[in-house]
């Protein structure tokens, strides 16, 4: 159903654009300095910049940096700039890794969507910012009532739901956000809501961004990895209870993962997931409060 | 007396014997002084470039002097045997060593020669050439994403390790 929105959205984006206007994006990346794109306004994305350069620019290539700002590698691009391209072993692969922190994350979120029967609700709530150097990436669920004393014996059943959704591409559009009417109808609701507000009050234009995977589709905070090939190795670790003043039962869902560029040995992979199953708590914990109206 | 081992020994001697003799050494490092002019970066057995590097980095000095210094002209003359190159000392390597005090060229070796004599190889060059740097500097590696996880990792071990501090026993 969002999936069905997300294409309307989508086609009446791309009508905005009738007749195909051209832009010049420069490229001051160090292999080939000063090269000029002419791509199509609204049309053209970093990826097609990447595949004018060369086969290696595609596949290794993970965000863009468009006028010193973080972009999706499949975001089409607007209006003329200088572009570069980040990857998994820069200098600085901060972005980078968070991007692939989130994008993981939201693969759980959509794994843990179809793990259960259908009768079973999921609501997701949030994904926390988690840093790459505290070993999981998480997503807080609420699971239906009924499974409230559920504790998984094997968490890493899961990820063999992953299976049926791999290789897609992590599209994403951009989306105005003109009053509460047009969001809502993604059925965002609590802390998402809360977020989209929040992003669309920064944003000059109050435009916010959604990514979708295959069916699923979802809100957050920054840029994902183009396509989900990129991760090599991925595992669902641990589902904790987290202690809250709340009714409802909140767990967190933890996993870890390596992207095809950065494989682990075996051995090391074990010790990482090994590690991955302790409870990921950070300081600056959102007020769990605010959902009560969401349930 | 045991002729062989007095030959064998070479206490305090300056300079190595190449070639066929004293004078087939000096041509023989002027040849490799005038190439390395003329090329900036040059590849010899190891022994040669080593030799050459004195006299090439004398007559830089010799060179900073001036062209109208005579000296230096007459040096320059002897050593350069491409004529074309005095020029190019004078007037484009003298001013570009001017700011430095010494050492003018980086001497780094390199694998075995393929030929039979598997002699031991070097390449000589003068610094601020136009050529790309030999020696890579190593990309930093410590923010990428597996390192962050075993850094985290690894400090999670030591912390587990080491003892929890004990409450001091106040004498």
């Amino acid at each position: 159903m969002r999936n069905e929105l997300f294409n309307k959205e989508k086609e009446r984006q791309l009508s905005l654009y009738p007749r195909i206007e051209k832009i010049e994006v420069k490229y001051t990346g160090k292999s080939h300095p000063g090269t000029v794109f002419v791509m199509n306004k609204a049309l053209s994305t970093p990826y097609n910049c990447a595949m004018h350069l060369s086969e290696w620019h595609c596949k290794k290539s993970v965000l863009a940096l468009v006028d010193g700002e973080v972009w999706d590698m499949y975001k089409p691009l607007t209006k003329s700039c200088e572009i570069q391209f980040l990857t998994f072993k820069d200098e600085d692969p901060e972005e980078v890794n968070k991007a692939y922190w989130r994008s993981c994350a939201m693969i759980m979120a959509c794994v843990l969507k179809r793990a259960f029967k259908d009768e079973y609700s999921v609501n997701l709530i949030k994904s926390p910012e988690v840093p790459v150097i505290s070993g999981a990436f998480c997503y807080d669920v609420i699971l239906d009532n009924r499974l409230n004393d559920w504790t998984p014996t094997n968490v890493s059943t899961i990820t063999s739901c992953l299976e049926s959704c791999r290789a897609c591409i992590l599209v994403q559009w951009f989306f105005f956000n003109e009053g509460e009417g047009s969001v809502s109808f993604f059925l965002f609701v609590g802390y998402k809501m809360e977020m989209i507000e929040r992003k669309a009050s920064q944003n000059a234009e109050g435009i916010v961004t959604l990514h979708r995977f295959g069916d699923f589709v979802d809100v957050s905070e920054g840029p994902h990895i183009p396509r989900t090939s990129f991760c090599f190795q991925y595992e669902i670790t641990a589902a904790h209870n987290l202690q809250t003043k709340q009714s409802e039962l909140i767990r967190r869902f933890q996993g870890v993962s390596l992207p095809v560029h950065l494989k682990a040995y075996h051995i090391v992979w074990d010790k990482l997931l090994e590690r991955s199953k302790r409870l990921v708590s950070f300081s600056g914990e959102v007020q769990l409060t605010k959902y009560k109206d969401m349930l | 007396m045991r002729l062989s081992v007095v030959a064998a020994i070479s206490h305090g001697r300056m300079y190595r014997p190449l070639g066929l003799g004293p004078r087939s050494r000096l041509d023989l490092l002027r040849n490799l002084v005038t190439a390395l002019v003329r090329h900036e970066r040059i590849e010899a057995p190891w022994a040669r470039a080593d030799e050459m590097r004195g006299y090439a980095e004398r007559l830089i000095e010799y060179a900073k002097l001036g062209d109208t210094n005579e000296r230096a002209m007459r040096m320059a003359n002897f050593w350069l045997t491409e004529k074309d190159l005095i020029h190019k000392l004078f007037k484009v390597l003298a001013p570009r060593f001017q700011p430095h005090p010494g050492s003018y060229t980086r001497l780094l070796q390199i694998p075995n020669r393929d030929s039979l004599d598997r002699a031991k190889m070097a390449v000589i060059e003068l610094k601020g050439n136009p050529y790309p740097p030999l020696i890579r500097p190593q990309r930093n590696t410590e923010k990428t994403l597996l390192n962050q996880l075993l850094k985290g990792y690894r400090e999670d071990m030591q912390r587990a390790a080491t003892p929890e501090a004990p409450k001091g026993t106040l004498v």
